[in-house]
């Protein structure tokens, strides 16, 4: 399969005895945001490296539109490494034009750039003033103007919303936002599932190098046991059992979760409910991203065990 | 590598280097006092040599007759004397304890006495040894019925004829200073700018922003960049330490030689320039192993000491001009870099060895560069603990370029 956008195919990535990243496969394509999530130590940052080409995959390739990625396409890239940095002693505005510059932007439309993105994250004020005087936040636009002022042609992103107040995640949603429905690929990490699930298109699940599930977060849940939540409160605690293809997870008072398995129809379990008597509630028990994440963690940790 | 660096990002690299340093305080402040303690050191000089003694002498009794001719006799030997009558040889000698007579002499013109606190003038000592034999050379021609200025013309025109078959010796003392002058300020200079290389490189390290600009641009390219722009700043530096040098020493009169200075000064920058760029790789692998400014002296002072050393060794090679280690040493790099510049400006230096010099050195800088190059890269990514010379030199062996790629080895994860 080629196409537009960013494809990584079998990257495989070996430190010693750890197998960081092991034969990763996904693709991000134009105007899509991808939520990459996994536990510390999961291989995101290894994989993000190796995209931007400063560590070398043992196996694997990088595709970009089609063909490998090479130099002048990862010089187009904005990236925000996990360990952010810049100089703290140079000033904002001439050290963002200086990246800029770096990336391959003329003096003159990087300069234009700059104004324009720290007009916009308020700090149009602030260009002669030295990093190291801003508050954390603001170094964290800094830092996300640094990945943008050059007009990339794909973000990579290592977890930009750590130590952000909401206010600041707000603006920082908006902005990738609105770069990937301009056409641009967007990848970041995030720790943040509520955010993820509620920002990205796609989101890929990594666990010890491994993509262990990639979809759109309804797919995920697709993928997931159908639940429902009943509150009956004149029902005996086994009101469930004798029914096919219907298990009790587990009960809170009067309320029980029940798992549908072999294709048992809900409305079936809804009579069965109402013949104990009053319903109080009946919903379909809709996963967040935590739970498809725990889930998935879990039958992963099962698989090989 | 398989491309030629970019050079515009090279250029924009050394720039941000040059102009971020040129601004500083430190730079600045440095350059101005550094001249001006130059500067000082060679008026002082001048000073302290051509600073005129004047005496005061004291002449008892008969002994005042040598009063006139010792004052005259001095006058030719850059030393004055103002001459004072004593009443009595007491009464002198008290003026010499209290520290107001410097000398005084008293007694028989021919076998004088002379008092002084404790100390004498050699040149007074010399003068008046002189004089006293002239008094009684005339006393002895007179006894011997012939008159003293008779005597005297007939040998005042005896002389000697002096053949001077190396013309160029009489300069030998102000070379040697001259030389002393450059060996010092290239190894002030290499010292304090491949430090500051060294930070710069740590720096970019520890504040992480290297994995930024390593996504853009090239590990070649960062560090030729960082070496030429620190570079430029300290040739700049050197220029106006030489200019000041030059300056103070031509007002000075310390060296009567300016064709001599000019040159030390032009060839003093060609061999910073030489010398830099090798020292200043070295500098900047040795910074690429740490990740702490803490941390970088460690790996530095091996370095510094052979700076150093090879500076100290220089006394050993200017005093020995003919020793073959000597002069093996000084063609040899590392340590061309200083002996050679400061053996040309004491004038020791034959051309071929020159020759030799530079073509070794230009020989050790590209070897150097793709050393350093590969130490830089597999190490200034890896952030934690030191990274080992050997294990950068090792890892270095199978890095592999592709593309912008640098082989790095894991940081370990936080």
């Amino acid at each position: 399969m080629t196409g537009a956008g960013l494809e990584l195919r079998g990257l495989s990535k070996r430190f010693g005895k750890l197998q960081a990243v092991d034969d990763l496969s996904f693709d991000v394509r134009p105007g899509e945001l991808f939520g990459f999530v996994g536990s510390n130590g999961a291989g995101k940052t290894t994989t993000m490296r190796m995209l931007l080409g400063t560590l070398v995959e043992d196996a694997g390739e990088v595709v970009w539109n089609g063909k490998p990625i090479d130099f002048e396409v990862r010089k187009r890239v904005g990236y925000m490494p996990e360990e952010r940095g810049l100089y703290p002693k140079m000033r904002i505005g001439e050290q963002l034009e200086y990246l800029a510059q770096l990336h391959g932007a003329t003096a003159q439309a990087a300069h234009d750039s700059v104004t324009r993105w720290l007009d916009r994250f308020g700090l149009g004020d602030r260009m002669r003033d030295e990093v190291q005087k801003l508050s954390h936040g603001n170094q964290q636009r800094v830092q996300l103007a640094a990945a943008l002022a050059f007009e990339p042609v794909m973000l990579v992103l290592d977890e930009p919303f750590a130590g952000l107040d909401p206010e600041a995640v707000d603006s920082m949603s908006e902005v990738l936002r609105e770069r990937a429905a301009a056409g641009t690929p967007v990848l970041f990490s995030s720790h943040q599932l509520e955010l993820v699930e509620r920002l990205c298109d796609r989101v890929g699940i990594i666990q010890h190098g491994r993509m262990i599930a990639t979809g759109t977060v309804a797919e995920l849940r697709r993928h997931g046991p159908e639940r429902y939540w009943v509150d009956a409160p004149a029902a005996t605690a086994d009101w469930t059992k004798g029914l096919a293809g219907v298990e009790l997870v587990r009960t809170q008072g009067s309320r029980y979760l029940v798992e549908l398995t072999n294709g048992a129809g809900d409305q079936a379990l809804l009579r069965a409910a109402l013949q104990s008597g009053p319903v109080h509630e009946f919903r379909r028990d809709v996963p967040t991203l935590l739970d498809i994440f725990r889930e998935a963690m879990t039958e992963a940790r099962e698989t090989t065990a | 590598m398989r491309q030629l660096p970019d050079l515009h990002t090279l250029y924009l690299i050394a720039r941000r280097e040059f102009l971020t340093r040129l601004r500083s305080r430190f730079f600045v402040v440095g350059t101005v006092l550094l001249a001006v303690m130059m500067a000082g050191f060679i008026v002082l000089q001048s000073f302290l040599a051509g600073r005129p003694t004047t005496l005061d002498i004291g002449f008892a009794g008969d002994a005042q007759v040598l009063a006139a001719p010792l004052k005259q006799a001095a006058e030719s030997k850059t030393l004055t004397i103002d001459n004072h009558d004593e009443s009595s040889v007491a009464a002198g000698k008290d003026l010499v304890n209290t520290g107001k007579l410097d000398v005084l002499i008293s007694g028989d013109p021919a076998a004088p006495d002379v008092y002084v606190k404790d100390d004498l003038s050699t040149t007074v000592e010399l003068t008046l040894t002189g004089l006293v034999k002239q008094v009684a050379l005339n006393r002895a021609l007179v006894a011997a019925g012939a008159n003293p200025a008779d005597v005297a013309a007939q040998v005042a025109n005896a002389n000697v004829h002096v053949s001077y078959l190396d013309p160029n010796a009489a300069q030998q003392t102000a070379r040697i200073v001259v030389g002393i002058f450059v060996a010092a300020l290239l190894y002030v200079t290499l010292v304090v700018y491949g430090q500051i290389i060294a930070q710069g490189v740590v720096e970019e390290k520890q504040n992480r922003i290297v994995e930024i600009l390593l996504s853009t641009v090239r590990p070649a390219q960062l560090l030729l960049g960082k070496v030429v722009g620190i570079g430029l700043l300290g040739m700049i530096q050197l220029m106006i330490l030489g200019a000041v040098a030059l300056l103070a020493a031509s007002r000075t009169q310390v060296i009567s030689l300016p064709d001599l200075g000019a040159w030390a000064v032009f060839s003093g920058i060609l061999w910073f320039v030489l010398g830099f760029v090798f020292y200043a790789l070295v500098y900047a692998a040795g910074g690429s192993l740490v990740s702490r400014q803490e941390d970088l002296q460690a790996v530095l002072t091996p370095i510094t000491i052979v700076v150093v050393g090879t500076y100290l060794a220089f006394f050993w090679v200017i005093a020995n001009p003919d020793n073959p280690i000597g002069i093996g040493l000084s063609m040899l790099p590392p340590f061309s870099a200083v002996l050679m510049p400061a053996r040309m400006a004491s004038g020791q230096a034959e051309a071929w060895q020159v020759g030799v010099a530079v073509v070794l050195s230009i020989a050790a800088t590209f070897g150097m560069t793709r050393l350093a190059a590969s130490i830089y890269t597999n190490s200034v990514l890896r952030v934690g603990s030191r990274v080992g010379w050997l294990e950068a030199l090792g890892a270095a062996q199978d890095a592999r370029w592709r593309g912008s790629a640098a082989r790095v080895s894991p940081a370990p994860r936080p």
